[in-house]
């Protein structure tokens, strides 16, 4: 049974990107329209509105069947256009605890003009869908309201209530979060025993086969920081050495520079100890050589040239935004940027700016911390009766590819839940290439055949818990 | 006369400087608290590009103009379709001689942006304080605007005729945030009404040195060409738990570091070589000694050194370029794809917006980093200015009579001015002011906008004779 759907899997995702213009299996043309509408659904904090991609999403799952009384539509006061929605899927067993798949709706900012195709137009392009949100988070997003129209559409009773809560605020620090609302506000509508969320997926090599697939074992912080400095200013004619603009571009230089020292713990020594014989090599042996020592400047050099492998070794910080100035014609008064650093788990915040001060040197920029994000979290152990099922899946939709546990070096919404008492965890089934899909960048994109592929896999493993005893 | 009025105003600014709800001596004329309610109304009228309104301003202005007796057929409040509120006002006070060409009077009425969170007082209040008044405006340009139209009250109220037709405008624009600018659309549309022999203009003006003692009296001999450059750098950018070395952002702090650390080389004209050589006789000791070392030879870096430390002397011996505006990113938690910064030069008269844009491309050295000019080239002269006996006679002789021992020199203007737009159109234009100012300019374009309110008065003062004596000019 299984070993048919994965050869189906496969069957299908081939068709996907050689021809497209195949007509596909009619579950999974309803699967693309509901992407393509939610990915269509601009969901940015400036200009979109999470509470329509929330209740299209509703109607997807009312037209399958799903009573109102199972959907909830929510929004806070003062936020009508970051709602979100929380779906319920009865389980038989009603001692049974109910598990939780999560996703954010909302998106990164994304400027037409900056991008190749319109970015809130899912466009499919030689094997790739492309649009904001089409990896980061509107494919698992999609999957999860997708997966719960299949259950119902195929009359499946699960033992254990299966929710769905989507959630606005994931991508903005400082915006109101929909996990962190519900989980203060709704906290008895989402609970569960776990949830499954963002956070990990699976690395393609440079021809597209799967390498690793990885789980989320630990989540670095985020934390924003300001830089900012103020001037009197003047006329722009008569330039003096003492301008905003250049001690700030100093700082900024000098953060650009600055390496955090390498840092290691349970997440990313298993990640490169599993990972080692994966990549072989003089790359494989770097990363046994650094987890028997972190000071092993050689090992982390070449390592850290791997943009994915440098963020798991140590706390990054990286400018992100720069405002200056109120007149072409006059010194600028004030200059300030964004500093996104993210925290290598056990780091407090306040230690992190204490070493940006420090390396800026300059006490005429000031460093203030705009607003936090939650609360720190300890991502919660990666126990036999989860991973039992991923590695039983992965080993049949991949074999031979190994299940890694690694630390996410984003932050997720996990954060919240995990604080409130309902672990979770980052899985996905999804693929990416190791330049991470452009997500939050340019041109972000989704392989058709990794989109396809971690739709089942999602779609299966949620079975395996739901019906788990 | 002459002699009693400089002590009376050396004494007015001892006052002021000291205590100034002591002094009832300034401003306390009649004719100043009337010009006071004026210049207040005007620098209180919001005029910048972006929420200000220089056609609301001129109609102030007119309405003030009209009040004093001035027919509606002399007044002439234009703007265009595109751009209504960036509107101005042509004024024309008849002169007796039909065959005499007018004097034209100019002042621009907008202002560069003042944000209330960043200055100590409300830049849209005219307050007056420790003896200056305070406001964005109240020096660039909103005081000779306000003398201007103070004047020709003045004169109308006094019955006075002069042999020119006397004409004004004001106009909206000069500090850029906007393409529309009214000196040119005013060449360019309605020549024949702001026609004239020559016009005054803002650009001139005295120095005061740190201790408040006039020091020269600045008449513009040439003016430095102000042009903006945009550097830009773009990125695929990413999402920022993975950064890169490859960052819009860093690649944009090297370049402007680059341009931080680069000078220009001195550039001397006739008008700075006359500068520096009076100057140096007033300045003296090391600083004038170097004065006349770099006007013999400009390779002296020894000379140039000493002198570049003052930013005032810096700024007329080359090209500068600074650092204005930034803007990159475009969210918290993402790499960049993008950043710009502003780059505002002030080109040394006879060099090119192109040469000045290939030395900026050279000096950044980084393909990657696109240099390109801010808005087209305007229509203007960089020629110097001829300063004719007739213009600087005047000058000269009210100068000696209001400050004694205080000597005319003719300078070259870092900041650009409108005056340019009118002499590529035929109407040689004149910078003086009479305003005398600290070394700070008067905070113009800056934060907390000033100026002395002696200096203000008596600058109208000034003003208003040597428009007199000009009309009357055979």
């Amino acid at each position: 049974m299984f070993k048919l759907i994965s050869a189906l899997a496969a069957s299908s995702a081939l068709l996907a990107t050689t021809a497209s213009a195949q007509a596909p299996a009619p579950d999974q043309a309803h699967f693309r329209a509901l992407y393509k509408e939610l990915v269509e659904t601009n969901t940015s904090l400036s200009v979109g509105s999470c509470t329509v991609a929330a209740e299209r999403m509703a109607a997807h799952l009312k037209a399958a069947g799903i009573p109102d009384a199972d959907l909830t539509l929510y929004t806070a006061p003062d936020h009508p256009k970051e709602g979100g929605l929380v779906a319920i899927y009865p389980g038989k067993d009603p001692k049974a605890k109910a598990i939780l798949l999560l996703a954010h709706i909302d998106v990164v900012e994304a400027k037409r003009e900056d991008w190749t195709r319109d970015p809130f137009v899912l466009v499919e392009e030689n094997g790739y869908f492309y649009g904001r949100g089409s990896s980061d988070d509107k494919a698992q997003a999609a999957i999860w309201v997708d997966t719960l129209v299949r259950y119902r559409k195929e009359g499946y009773r699960p033992k254990h209530t299966i929710k769905l809560a989507l959630t606005c605020g994931e991508e903005t620090s400082g915006a109101h979060n929909g996990a962190e609302w519900l989980s203060k506000n709704r906290r008895d509508l989402i609970d569960a025993a776990f949830a499954l969320n963002e956070g990990a997926g699976g690395l393609l090599d440079e021809h597209g086969k799967p390498t690793v697939h990885t789980v989320l074992a630990a989540e670095k912080m985020s934390q924003n920081y300001r830089l900012e400095v103020t001037n009197p200013g003047g006329h722009s004619s008569q330039p003096i050495p003492d301008n905003a603009i250049y001690h700030l571009a100093r700082a900024i230089d000098r953060i650009s520079q600055y390496e955090f020292p390498v840092m290691l713990n349970d997440a990313n020594r298993a990640f490169f100890t599993k990972m080692a014989p994966v990549a072989g090599g003089e790359v494989g042996k770097a990363m046994t050589a650094i987890v028997a020592n972190p000071n092993d400047a050689q090992a982390n050099a070449l390592l850290s040239r791997d943009k994915g492998f440098h963020s798991m070794l140590r706390t990054t910080c990286v400018a992100t935004m720069l405002e200056a100035g109120h007149a072409t014609n006059a010194l600028p008064q004030r200059a300030r940027a964004n500093i996104n650093c993210r925290i290598f788990p056990g780091v407090s915040a306040e230690t992190a700016m204490a070493q940006l001060v420090k390396v800026i040197d300059n006490p005429k920029v000031h460093v203030t911390i705009p607003e936090v994000r939650g609360a720190p979290v300890t991502s919660p152990p990666l126990t036999p009766a989860i991973m039992a099922p991923i590695e039983k899946l992965s080993g049949e939709m991949w074999p031979g590819v190994p299940v890694i546990p690694v630390l996410q070096t984003g932050a997720t919404d996990g954060q919240f839940l995990t604080n409130a008492g309902i672990p979770t965890y980052g899985v996905s089934g999804l693929f990416s290439d190791r330049d991470g899909n452009g997500v939050h960048g340019l041109n972000e994109r989704m392989r058709v055949k990794s989109l396809m592929d971690g739709r089942d896999f999602l779609y299966r493993l949620v079975k395996l818990y739901a019906d788990a005893p | 006369m002459s002699k009693l009025f400089g002590a009376a105003a050396t004494a007015a600014l001892l006052l002021a400087g000291s205590a100034h709800s002591q002094a009832p001596a300034v401003g306390a004329r009649p004719d100043q608290v009337a010009f006071r309610a004026i210049y207040k109304e005007l620098v209180e009228t919001n005029t910048t590009a972006s929420v200000g309104n220089c056609t609301l301003a001129a109609e102030r202005m007119a309405a003030h103009l009209k009040a004093a007796g001035f027919p509606d057929s002399d007044l002439t409040l234009f703007s265009t379709a595109e751009y209504p509120k960036n509107g101005g006002l042509v004024a024309v006070y008849p002169g007796k001689d039909p065959k005499a060409k007018a004097i034209l009077l100019l002042a621009h009425i907008d202002v560069v942006e003042a944000k209330r969170e960043d200055w100590t007082r409300d830049p849209f209040t005219l307050v007056e304080e420790g003896g200056y008044f305070y406001a964005r405006g109240a020096s660039d340009m909103k005081a000779q605007a306000a003398i201007w139209v103070d004047s020709l009250i003045r004169y109308r109220q006094e019955g006075f005729h002069p042999k020119r037709s006397i004409k004004m405008a004001l106009t909206c624009g000069e500090e850029g945030g906007s393409p529309f600018n009214g000196a040119t659309w005013l060449v360019q549309n309605r020549r024949e009404l702001i026609d004239a022999a020559f016009a005054l203009n803002e650009g001139g003006g005295g120095s005061l040195d740190a201790s408040g003692k006039r020091i020269a009296h600045g008449v513009e001999a040439g003016e430095k060409t102000s042009q903006s450059f945009t550097l830009e750098t773009t990125n695929p950018g990413g999402h920022s738990s993975r950064p890169t070395p490859d960052n819009a952002i860093y690649q944009m702090v090297d370049a402007l570091s680059r341009v931080r650390g680069y000078r220009f080389p001195v550039h001397l004209n006739d008008v700075t070589r006359g500068y520096l050589t009076q100057m140096s006789k007033i300045v003296g000791g090391q600083a004038g000694a170097a004065m006349t070392a770099l006007v013999a030879n400009p390779g002296d870096a020894a000379a140039d050194a000493l002198l570049s430390r003052d930013p005032s002397v810096n700024n007329i011996l080359r090209t500068t370029c600074v650092a204005t505006m930034l803007s990159a990113g475009h969210a918290q938690n993402a790499l960049p794809q993008r950043a710009t910064a502003t780059v505002n030069c002030r080109i040394f008269p006879g060099e090119t917006r192109e040469q000045t844009r290939e030395t900026l491309v050279r000096i950044v050295a980084d393909p990657g980093v696109k240099v390109s000019p801010i808005g087209s080239a305007r229509a203007e002269s960089d020629a110097p200015i001829p300063l004719t006996p007739q213009v600087m006679g005047p000058i000269e002789k009210l100068t000696a009579q209001m400050w004694p021992g205080v000597p005319v020199v003719p300078m070259l203007l870092a900041p650009g001015t409108d005056g340019k737009a009118l002499a590529a159109g035929g109407i040689p234009t004149y910078g003086v002011s009479g305003l005398f100012f600290e070394p700070d300019l008067g905070r113009i374009h800056g934060l907390n906008e000033r100026i002395g309110v002696t200096s203000l008065y008596e600058g109208r003062d000034f003003l208003y004779k040597l428009v007199k004596i000009y009309a009357d000019q055979p």
